[in-house]
Order: structure tokens, then C-alpha cells, then sequence
């Protein structure tokens, strides 16, 4: 009834309501923006002096203008005259010709292109890059109908005198030529082309926005935009456009071309970007139906392809599943993809689902080793580079936690760099780095860490089209900032943590993916900053935010922070729910740091002895996986113990082995407290000597002692600097020196005003009964 | 309300000739006399920008629509032209209507002067719309209908933007009998059928009961929730009362072709024919009529001549699919479900198309998403329910699988193989007890209800249960069940030996004399015949 207004009129290249443009088979088409261009080869051609300088820079404008989105007469006029002034004139008072003469002026225009098939020797000659684009051009020309020529001429005095209507909108820069131009700069030796780009790129995405929301785009344009975006989605999200922005341009070109099936694909990628899974899951199936569509009308590979787009189908949807924790949808998604590759014997694919198996065993927290050592086995069969290194890369970083020796790992991280380098996986050399700067971590390894960590960030990219992607925001790259966060926390550099962390929140923002990486490790900082300066009320706060992002350890954290707070009962019984966890699960690291809190806890019920093997077994299984840092912590632990229990000879035997180590890769607080015990040693044998060794072993400890009030002050941690300053002054009492005894005395006075903890004096009784 | 019927009739003239003035011709002063003359004779041979230009100065309400409509359609019409000769993916969709800003800017100064009659109205609606200013265009349709609420153009403009019942209820409609048929016309939209036919029926109560209209929405209704013998006996005496009425004629070729009612479609079709062939609804029962007859390459292409004729037809999107379905075409099909889901978003059928095409491709996992999508357009229909139970069963999801299959029985099951399956898995996972439950259930639900099924597997299901009765040692039951399971070819065999089973067990139980346990209630067969 109402139908009377939708279509007057039966059109037979509507469907749908929509004008299915590749009617005549036709991608080119003629443009005002082409017109322009043509004029600039014309010039080009048939003007010949042109200072070689200037010829050579038009030269390799050439290429970016043909390929890239049509740009206003401005942006276009802009970039010849950079170029060549001189020949941007003769362009403009060509245009200038044809817009403000008749469409006869257009028709000569065209008429009088040098024909390709004609000019053999000039640059126009029909197999060039020029004589190609001409040969488009005018064919296109040619096949357009009589009101189609008239809407051309339209079109091309519309844009002609939009240059004039608003002038002021000069200083929009290019957005192709920016990304494209950068690249091809790397040969270029010239002046300063390579300022003038930067200063664009930071126009480029305003004037995307502003270029996207006039209208339609044409093909070519939609698929850079989609490729570009795609990429900056990938490899640096700050970049594209914001999800809404982006959705809307997405939803427009689809209103336009519903046909267009990468475009859903962008708004998978997009939504999964806000974590929607209602519109991913949505665009996903969309993009494959209509994928399953395009492949199965391509001839060339027939019922192969069609086939083909349904088993990634299926592994993408797995991949989605995976990425929002749905593991058991994951699964059965990921079954049917294996199941449908295994009927065609698509071994490509096949190798895909095997590695996404891998991966989701891992995330399920099952031992998937024996799995990916198949799929590197059979990727490398296949020859997949790729997956080969990423299953490499997995099975380190299984090995690693399961405790392999590190020169296994390094060799094969070594292996797969090679890889990476022969087919230039820039991806997955970064993934590599950060990898070892992990394992270096973990091994206790500081420097080691930090200098990787430090190549990564410093690294050129090696993408061969970067849009002005100096750092990416993969996840390697907020896991090395992390780690560099970190390690400066650990050296009581909090200045440059912060800086780090602003970085991170500037790269990385709340909502994208990896942020939660760098949320954990500011909260682990400020907890044990809190921590350290024995503000327990500060520390508690962080602990349930930790457990937001990170359950194990915010458990860990929790049992900390109730063991600061006396509240011995309610910690242990998490401390064991937690050792049972991690058993389970292989995290060795939290077991032996589960082991050492536990001892700590014996020795507040003064239980050393009880403590004592729990301290074993911690040290055996670091040793056993090499985490030197976390053994060394232990020893400190056991050395501890052994001083609590009456042998200092032993105490300071063993701390002796863990010293070195704590002062060449420790954290200062380590530091400050393996020389603090130290200290307490000495002090303690010095008690049983006789007279003149015991001034020369108490003169030791002063020394100690100085150097662990030095580390102690470096992060501000007063509760163990009043203890330091305490023990100085008894020490300086016993040895007589007044003055120093005073001063050390009135420091000790200060801190503990400040500290007001009644609790504190209990401790130091306990020292004095040593002394 | 409608107790002056006399009055309505009244109204309906009047307003019919206001429409048929103003060249609405679908829906239904003296100054300026000659120019609004000439320029509705131009208006009617379609000269629109003449039409316009003699009207340019008139200032009767009258000549002011026609002025205003004439420049719109004239912008339609040159839009439709300019798409043939469009310059190319850069123009592609750029191609719109350079009227209607024009006509907007125009129409919202009257607006909010209070100048537009309720012709006027409808057509600044019909510009909004246009124009995607959806939420604009509701208040002016529901201006519109306040203004002139016999005019039937707007409700249906009105209909198209609502998308949920409490947006329908948010709205202020005017107190009209024409109200009525609106929210009729409404819930039938919206899915709410039972609500809808009662609104029809208290209609008809109040004098329509002559209207072909109101029987024709009640017929689709019927259709709607499948129930088709109501729904056949309807258009059957629609067709009575209204011979050459194209509408609605391919609802009811859907129903003959259920029903696979051969004689009956092709007479329907040829009948069709003779009055217009050129219809979308023709072209649809033709094409219905080869699929019955299996001719799928034939049915296809009658109905992409529906879709040439109107692209936006909803059900030729879908029933294409269907045929290629037929046909083994699975990306054609699912090439057709999608543009009809890209026409309508709340068509159930062609997401449950969707789903059926990739459960062919054995992709189970994956077309759980389009069947859970048909499901939730309808939530107490029993086979998206049946289908999403399936795809579970495969992925070895049993527990949502007969989640599933349960709430499809409840809700009513069409096909009466929800209950059945349901029992097989319960076999398969040897739950026995529930597994005979289900059974009695089936076998009472298909004995109750009479007609005779294809698909029926009475057989299957009194043989588990003789073998059940058995092992529970309800000798009785099970020898009932035996004697039953006898009257089926494929069970005979089964029965007669465990009928022999029996009697041994029994012989043998007379000399031991132990009570068996009951655990099942039994199965009353005694009130039903087979």
C-alpha cells in the first residue's frame, strides 16, 4: 500500500535499493580528482624543461597519486606544488580551462591526451605505469553514455570551484601520500622531506575524519580505508579511529555496499576492540556468509575455496570464543573446524586448529606440550613459518615454568630469531624479545632483562608499510614496558616508573586489550611500595583491585597483607589454599613465593625450626629452576632462620653464597636487607669473642649497617631504617664512639615518632636479647 | 464506539475522495480551482516538475499538498533515473533525493507555524523518513493521524517505525475506530497473534464482518501461528467472497504448498495468472507451485521475478533460499537468506534457513548462532527449538539438548518429534526411567491427537517400552505393549518374541510367586485405538 514512494520506477540495476556498481565490469572510473591527475602526466609529458630535481620528485608522486583515495583539489594542489610550483600552475590553469570553458574544452582534453599506442618513446607508452593509467582513463572515458559526459563536466566544475569557495581550509595535509611517501623516503636523499611528513601525520587523522564523513567512498578508497585501519588496529589502536567513529563510517559504507564483506570484518575486529561480543559474533558469520558468497563465485578455485572460507569460518569463530574466555565454545567451534579440514585434508588449516588447540589448552591451564610439539613438528613439515616459531615460542615459555635449563631455551628462541629474520615475522621477533626479557626475569637476571627489554623499544619496525607507526601497541611491547617498569621500581626509581606507566597509559588505554598488563603491574608497584613503607592501610585497597585482574595473585597479596596485620590465622589458611592452586597448576615462582610468606609466618610464632625445611624445599625448587632471584631470597630467608636459631657462624656462611648474586641483580631492598642480616650476623658472633676481635667484627657491622641504612633510604623504607639506625646506635655505644652513638640515637627518636607503632618495640627486643 | 456504522461509512467516503484528490492512490476551495486542475492533470500524466511549477504560487491547503508531493516524487523519480547513469562506486549511493531537503527545510517552517493540514503532515513524515530522522518522523505520522486519522497512509507509515510493543504503547494515538484496526494491524506485526485476532474478533463483532481486509489479517495470523487448517478455511472464503484479490494469495499458497495441497496451488496459481501476472504474490505462488511439484531451477526464477518486481519482498528472499536449499545450492541460499535479513531483520525464517543450510554443511557449532537468533524472534515456536536441540545433541551437549527438546514440547510441538527425540536421548544415555516417561507422553500425545503422522514412530517408541516393562518386571504393561508394537510391520517381529519372553517369565514367576516393584506408572493404552 504505502509501497508507492519506495520505487516509482522499476530499475534493473537496483537490487535491493541499492545500485550494484560493477554492473559493466568496470573498476576505474573517471573522476574529477583523475581528471586532475591526467592533466599533471600531460604536463608532465609534453612540457619537457623541468629541473631534474623537480622532475624526479614528480616522478615519485606518480605512483601514490594513481593508487591512493582521490583528494581535493587543495590536497592535490598542495603536494604538485611542493613538488614542482611551476608545473602546479600549468595543472591549474588547465583544470582552470575546462571548468570555466564548455564541455568541448573536456572533450579536446581528452582528445589530445598523447595515446599510448602512439607514443612509443615517451614516458606514456602503453605498458608504463603512465600509459597503463591513461589507457584506464580513457577507456573509462570512452564508455560513458551521454549524460554520464555531461555529469562528468558537472563534476569537474563543482570540484574545480570548490577549491575556491573555501579557501581558508588550506592547511589539511595529505593522507596517503604522508604513509606512502614515508616509505618511499628511505631512499631518498634529500633535504628535508622527512620533517615535512611528520608535521602531516599530524593531520592525517582529523582529516580522515573529515575526508570519510562527506560521503561515500569508491572501492579503492573503501579497501585503503579498510587496510589501513585494519593494520593500525593491529598494530597500533591509538591510531585508528575511535570504536564509535569507526563503527559509524562501517555501518555507512555497508548502507552504501552491503556487498562490501571485509568491511564486516573491520567491525568484528572493532567491536571486539570494546569487547561487544553480541556485534562480533554478529559481523564474524556475517563476513564469512559473505565471503562463502565471493568465494564460490571466484572460478578460478571453485568449490575449494567456498570450502576453504567455511573451515576458517569456523577457526574464527573459535578464535573469538577463545578471545572473550569461552573455552568450551572455543572448543566445539574449534572441533567442528578440525573436523571439517580433516574431511577436505586441508593440512594448511588443519595446522591452524592445532596450534589454536594448543594455545586453548594453555589458556584452560592444561599441560599442552606434547600438542605443540606436534604442531611445530608438522607446521614445519608444511613449511609455515609462522606457526612454526609461535609454537616454538609456546613451548618456551611452557619450558620455562616447567624449569628446562636455560641454555635449551635460549637456543631455541635463537633458532626461531633465524626463522624470523629469513621470512622478516617482525611480529614475532618482537614477540621474541619480550619473551627473553621475561625469562631473564625471571631467572633473577636485572640487567639482563632491561637490556632486552631496552632492544625491543628501540628497534626499528620492519613492516613494510608502516603509517607512521614508530611503536606498535602489540602485546610485546606492553610487556617489555612492564617489565621496564618493574625492574626501575625494583632499583627504588619510582621517577622513571611513573614515566613509564604514563607511556603505557597513553599507548595502552583502559579499554583496549593489553591494558590490563600494565593496570596489574602499576598495582603490584604500588603495593609493595605500600608495603615497604609499612602503610598496610594503603597496601589493602590494591589487593582487592589486583584480584580483579590477577586471582592467584591477589591471593598472594591478601595473605601479605593479613600477615602485616597480625591476622596470622586467616593468612595461613589462604597461603595453603593458594600452595595447593599453584601445585596444581606447575606456577612454581608463587609456590616458592607461597613457601617463603608461609616461613615468615612460623617465624611470628616463633617456629624457626618448623620453618626450616619449608625454606629447603623453596631453595631446592628454585635451584632446580634456576630462578636465582627468588633463591637468593630464600637463602636470606634460611639465613634468617639459622641467626633465629642460635648458629650465626651458619647464618652468615650461607648468606655469604647469596650475596653477590642480591648485589649484582637484586632489588634494593634486597640488597639493604641482605647486608642489614649481615650486620646482625657479625654482631651476633662478635657477642662470643674475645675483646679485641669482637671491636674489629663490630666495626664490620657498622659498616654493614651504613651501606643498609644507604639502600634502606633509597626507597624510603623507615621501619627498617629505625631498626638499622637502633642496632647503629647500640653498636656505637658498645664500641664507645659517643658522638655517633648520639646521632644515630636521635635519628631512631625521629622515625619512630613518625611511626607510631607500638607494635614495633617487640621486634627490637628481640634484638636486644641477641646482643 | 462503533455503534454508528453509518457514520464510519460516511467518514470513509469522504475521506476517499480527499485522498483520490490529492493522487494518493493506494491509500485513500474554491480558490485556485484552475490551476490545481492543470496541475493534476499534469500530476496524473506524471509531469511532476510541471505539476509543481504551476502550483508554485497557490496557497489552498489543497493545492499547497499537491505542490509539495509533486516535487517529491518528481525528486523519487529523478533519483531513480540518475542510478542508471551513475558515474561509478565514487557517486555510487550519493545518488539520493535532492528534493527532500529542500522539501524538509520548507515543510518544518510550516510545521512549526501550525500550518499543515493532515495530508501535509504525512508528507513531512514521509521526508524524515527519508531522510533517517526516524524519531522526527514518528511525532509528525502521529501528528498526522491526529489530524486526519481516516487516512490509512499514515498508520502504515507509523507501522513501519515502530519496532516493539512499548514503544507502540508510549505512543498518543487519537481515539478512532481506525485505532483499532492500527493496533490490530500492530500486534500482528509484532508477533503478539493472539492479542491481534482478538482485536480482529471484536471487530468483526462490531459490524466489519463483511471486510476482506479484517478476514485476510486474521487469515495471516492463523498462518502466523501456524495454525493452518483455520487459516486455509479463511482464505477459502476469502477467495469466495473476493475472487480476483491478488493480496495475501501467496500467505495461502504457503499454506496449500505445507499442506502440499497440489490440485488446489495450481489452480490458485493458473487463476492467478489470468488476473495479473506481472504481481509479486503471482509470482510467488507460481513459484511455490514448481516447488511442490520439484521443479526447484523453475520456482527459483519465478521468485527472483518477484524480487525483480519489488527487491524489497521479504518472503521471495527467503523462499528462494529454501529452493536453492532444494537445489544443493548452499552460498546461493545463504547469498538469498542474507539480503532477506538484510530487508528484514526480525525474519525468523531465514535466520532458521541459515541455521538449516550450515547443519547441512555439518557445521553444528556454527549454526547454533542462527538458530538461537530464529529463536529468539520466536521464542514458543517448537522447531527452531527442535533445531537448536539437534545441533546440541550433536555437539554432545545433552544436557541443553534436552533443556531444549523439553521446552519444545511444552511449548506446543508442531511436528510432534521433540518429545521422540527427546526419549532416544534419554535412551542413549541410559536413563531409562525418564526415557519410558517420555514415551508414554509421545505415545498418549500422538494417539490424542488423531490424525495419522508420516514421521511417527509409535512402533519404536511401544517397543522400548515393552522391553522397559520388561526388565521392570511389569509383565502386564509389557504384554500390552508387545500385542501393540504387533501391529507394526517393522516391530511385529520383536513383539510376538518378547511376547513369547513373557509368557516364559511367567510360567516361570507362578512357581517362584514374587511381587515385582513399580516404578513407572503404567501405560493406559485401553482409551486409545491406534
Amino acid at each position: 500500500m504505502a509501497s508507492v514512494h519506495e520505487s516509482l520506477y522499476f530499475n534493473p540495476m537496483m537490487t535491493n535499493g541499492v545500485v550494484h556498481a560493477n554492473v559493466f565490469g568496470i573498476k576505474d572510473w573517471v573522476t574529477p580528482y583523475k581528471i586532475s591527475v591526467l592533466a599533471l602526466l600531460y604536463e608532465m609529458t609534453t612540457s619537457k624543461p623541468i629541473a631534474l630535481q623537480e622532475r624526479r620528485r614528480l616522478n615519485k608522486l606518480i605512483l601514490p597519486l594513481q593508487q591512493g583515495p582521490d583528494l581535493t583539489l587543495d590536497q592535490f594542489l598542495k603536494t604538485v606544488e611542493e613538488c614542482c610550483p611551476q608545473t602546479a600552475y600549468a595543472v591549474k590553469l588547465r583544470l582552470h580551462e575546462m571548468a570555466d570553458g564548455e564541455l568541448k574544452d573536456m572533450e579536446y582534453f581528452f582528445a589530445t591526451l598523447p595515446t599510448p599506442f602512439s607514443a612509443i618513446d615517451s614516458e606514456a607508452y602503453k605498458t608504463s605505469v603512465v600509459g597503463l593509467f591513461m589507457r584506464h582513463m580513457l577507456l573509462a572515458y570512452n564508455k560513458l553514455s551521454f549524460s554520464q559526459v555531461y555529469k562528468l563536466y558537472k563534476a569537474l566544475q563543482q570540484y574545480y570551484h570548490s577549491h575556491y569557495s573555501q579557501p581558508g581550509d588550506v592547511q589539511v595535509g595529505l593522507p596517503a601520500l604522508a604513509a606512502d611517501d614515508s616509505d618511499m623516503d628511505l631512499t631518498s636523499t634529500e633535504d628535508n622531506v622527512g620533517e615535512r611528513m611528520e608535521k602531516e601525520e599530524l593531520d592525517t587523522a582529523p582529516l580522515h575524519e573529515s575526508e570519510l564523513s562527506r560521503g561515500p567512498l569508491s572501492q579503492k578508497q573503501a579497501e585503503y580505508f579498510l587496510a589501513r585501519q585494519a593494520y593500525l588496529l593491529k598494530n597500533d589502536e591509538n591510531k585508528a579511529l575511535k570504536p564509535s567513529a569507526l563503527q559509524d563510517e562501517l555501518n555507512n559504507m555497508l548502507k552504501f555496499n552491503p556487498d562490501f564483506a571485509e568491511a564486516h570484518y573491520l567491525s568484528y575486529l572493532n567491536s571486539m576492540r570494546v569487547q561487544d561480543i553480541f556485534i562480533s559474533t554478529h559481523s564474524l558469520l556475517h563476513y564469512f556468509d559473505r565471503l562463502i558468497l565471493s568465494g564460490s563465485e571466484g572460478k578460478s578455485n571453485g568449490d575449494e575455496g567456498y570450502g576453504r572460507s567455511l573451515r576458517y569460518a569456523a577457526l574464527n569463530l573459535a578464535a573469538l570464543h577463545c578471545r572473550f574466555g569461552h573455552y568450551q565454545q572455543a572448543d566445539l567451534a574449534l572441533q567442528e573446524a578440525i573436523r571439517i579440514a580433516q574431511e577436505s585434508n586441508d593440512h594448511v588449516c588443519l595446522q591452524h586448529c592445532l596450534s589454536w588447540l594448543y594455545t586453548l589448552e594453555q589458556m584452560k591451564g592444561s599441560d599442552s606440550s606434547v600438542l605443540t610439539e606436534d604442531s611445530v613438528k608438522m607446521a614445519a613439515h608444511f613449511c609455515l613459518p609462522y606457526l612454526v616459531s609461535l609454537g616454538i615460542q609456546s613451548l618456551v615459555q611452557q619450558g620455562a615454568v616447567q624449569g628446562k635449563t636455560a641454555h635449551e631455551l635460549m637456543d631455541a628462541l635463537k633458532d626461531t630469531d633465524i626463522l624470523h629474520w629469513k621470512h622478516s615475522l617482525s611480529e614475532l621477533i618482537d614477540i621474541s624479545l619480550a619473551q627473553t626479557t621475561s625469562i631473564w626475569r625471571m631467572y633473577g637476571k636485572s640487567t639482563m632483562a632491561q637490556q632486552q627489554a631496552q632492544l625491543l623499544l628501540n628497534m626499528n619496525s620492519l613492516e613494510q608499510v608502516n603509517f607512521g607507526v614508530q611503536q606498535n601497541n602489540t602485546e610485546a611491547f606492553a610487556v617489555a614496558l612492564c617489565h621496564l617498569a618493574e625492574l626501575h621500581a625494583e632499583q627504588g626509581l619510582y621517577g622513571a616508573v611513573s614515566e613509564v606507566l604514563k607511556h603505557l597509559k597513553e599507548q595502552f588505554p583502559p579499554h583496549t586489550q593489553h591494558a590490563k598488563l600494565w593496570m596489574l603491574c602499576d598495582l603490584k608497584i604500588q603495593f609493595d611500595r605500600a608495603m615497604n613503607d609499612g602503610k598496610y592501610h594503603l597496601a589493602e585497597p590494591h589487593v582487592t583491585a589486583i584480584a580483579a585482574l590477577n586471582k592467584t595473585e591477589g591471593l598472594y597479596r591478601k595473605a601479605q597483607v593479613l600477615k602485616a596485620l597480625n591476622r596470622t590465622t586467616e593468612a595461613y589458611s589462604i597461603l595453603q589454599r593458594l600452595q595447593l592452586y599453584c601445585e596444581k597448576t606447575k606456577y612454581t615462582e608463587m609456590i616458592i613465593r607461597v613457601m617463603l610468606v608461609t616461613a615468615e609466618l612460623h617465624w611470628e610464632s616463633s617456629g624457626f625450626a618448623t620453618a626450616l625445611p619449608l625454606l629447603l624445599q623453596a631453595l631446592a625448587l628454585a635451584r632446580q629452576h634456576h630462578l636465582q632471584a627468588l633463591a637468593s631470597e630464600t637463602i636470606l630467608h634460611l639465613a634468617f632462620t639459622q641467626l633465629m636459631l642460635g648458629v650465626p657462624e651458619q647464618a652468615l656462611g650461607v648468606l655469604h653464597e647469596a650475596m653477590e648474586p642480591i648485589l649484582a641483580h637484586g632489588a634494593v631492598m634486597d640488597k639493604g636487607r641482605a647486608l642489614l642480616l649481615a650486620a646482625r650476623c657479625q654482631m651476633a658472633m662478635a657477642g662470643t669473642r674475645s675483646n679485641g676481635q669482637k671491636h674489629a667484627a663490630l666495626g664490620l657491622a657498622v659498616q654493614s649497617l651504613g651501606e643498609a641504612a644507604a639502600y634502606f633510604s633509597m626507597l624510603d623504607c623507615k621501619e627498617r631504617l629505625r631498626d638499622v639506625h637502633y642496632l647503629q646506635a647500640r653498636l656505637h655505644h658498645t664500641l664507645g664512639q659517643t658522638p655517633q652513638r648520639n646521632k644515630c640515637a636521635m635519628l631512631f627518636r625521629l622515625l619512630d615518632q613518625e611511626l607510631q607503632a607500638p607494635g614495633a618495640a617487640v621486634a627490637i627486643l628481640s634484638f636486644i636479647q641477641i646482643l | 464506539m462503533f455503534g454508528d456504522l453509518v457514520q464510519i461509512k460516511k467518514q470513509l467516503i469522504s475521506v476517499i475522495s480527499l485522498c483520490k484528490e490529492r493522487g494518493l492512490v493506494h491509500s485513500e476551495d474554491a480558490q485556485d480551482m484552475d490551476a490545481l486542475g492543470l496541475a493534476k492533470s499534469y500530476f496524473d500524466l506524471k509531469e511532476y516538475d510541471r505539476a509543481a511549477y504551476f502550483l508554485r504560487g497557490c496557497s489552498s491547503q489543497k493545492a499547497y499538498f499537491l505542490y509539495m508531493y509533486s516535487r517529491y516524487l518528481s525528486g523519487e523519480k529523478k533519483k531513480d533515473d540518475e542510478t542508471v547513469d551513475s558515474l561509478g562506486p565514487l557517486e555510487k549511493g550519493q545518488v539520493r533525493n535532492e528534493a527532500l531537503r529542500e522539501l524538509r527545510v520548507e515543510l518544518s517552517k510550516k510545521h512549526s507555524a501550525g500550518e499543515l493540514d493532515g495530508f501535509t503532515l504525512y508528507l513531512y513524515g514521509v521526508v524524515l523518513r527519508k531522510l533517517d530522522l526516524l524519531k522526527e518522523a514518528v511525532d509528525v505520522f502521529v501528528e498526522a493521524t491526529h489530524a486526519l486519522p481516516l487516512h490509512w497512509g499514515a498508520w502504515l507509515e507509523l507501522c513501519n517505525l515502530i519496532t516493539n510493543i512499548d514503544m507502540l504503547k508510549s505512543l498518543s494515538l487519537p481515539d478512532c475506530w481506525i485505532r483499532d484496526f492500527f493496533i490490530a494491524h500492530m500486534y500482528t506485526e509484532l508477533q503478539m497473534i493472539k492479542e491481534a485476532l482478538q482485536k480482529y474478533q471484536s471487530l468483526i463483532e462490531s459490524g466489519f464482518s463483511k471486510s476482506t481486509y479484517i478476514v485476510s489479517q486474521i487469515a495471516v495470523a492463523y498462518h502466523n501461528i501456524r495454525d493452518i487448517d483455520q487459516a486455509l478455511a479463511l482464505f477459502n472464503e476469502l477467495r469466495e467472497q473476493d475472487p480476483f484479490r491478488i493480496e495475501n494469495m501467496d500467505t495461502f499458497s504457503n499454506l496449500l504448498y505445507v499442506r502440499s495441497m497440489k490440485p488446489e496451488l495450481s489452480y490458485l496459481a493458473h487463476n492467478l495468472v489470468g488476473i495479473d501476472k506481472y504481481r509479486v504474490e503471482t509470482c510467488c505462488v507460481i513459484g511455490n507451485y514448481y516447488s511442490l511439484r520439484s521443479q526447484h531451477e523453475k520456482a527459483a526464477l519465478y521468485f527472483q521475478r518477484a524480487l525483480k518486481l519489488n527487491p524489497r519482498c521479504l518472503g521471495a528472499w527467503t523462499l528462494m533460499g529454501h529452493e536453492y536449499m532444494e537445489m544443493k545450492n548452499t552460498s546461493a541460499a545463504i547469498q538469498a537468506y542474507r539480503h532477506a535479513i538484510e530487508v528484514n531483520k526480525r525474519d525468523y525464517r531465514a535466520w532458521y534457513g541459515l541455521g538449516q543450510t550450515y547443519e547441512i554443511l555439518k557445521m553444528p557449532f556454527y549454526c547454533l548462532y542462527y538458530y538461537r537468533k530464529a529463536h529468539q524472534l520466536r521464542p514458543n515456536d517448537s522447531r527452531m527449538l527442535v533445531a537448536l536441540g539437534e545441533s546440541y545433541e550433536k555437539l554432545s551437549q545433552h544436557v541443553e539438548a534436552k533443556k531444549c527438546y523439553w521446552r519444545a514440547y511444552t511449548v506446543g510441538d508442531v511436528e510432534r518429534m521433540a518429545l521422540l527425540k527427546l526419549a532416544k536421548l534419554h535412551e542413549q544415555l541410559n536413563e531409562s526411567d525418564d526415557a519410558a516417561q517420555c514415551y508414554i507422553i509421545y505415545i498418549q500425545d500422538i494417539f490424542s491427537c488423531g490424525e495419522q503422522l508420516e514421521h511417527a514412530e509409535v512402533s519404536t517408541a511401544l517397543r522400548y517400552l515393552g522391553q522397559y516393562y520388561f526388565k521392570n518386571k511389569l509383565y502386564e504393561e509389557a504384554s500390552l505393549c508387545a500385542q501393540r508394537c504387533c501391529d507394526y510391520n517393522d516391530a511385529r517381529e520383536e513383539g510376538k518374541a518378547l511376547l513369547r519372553q513373557i509368557s516364559q517369565v511367567r510360567d516361570h514367576m507362578e512357581a517362584s510367586n514374587t511381587t515385582p516393584v513399580r516404578r513407572v506408572s503404567p501405560l493406559d493404552l485401553s482409551s486409545f485405538s491406534p
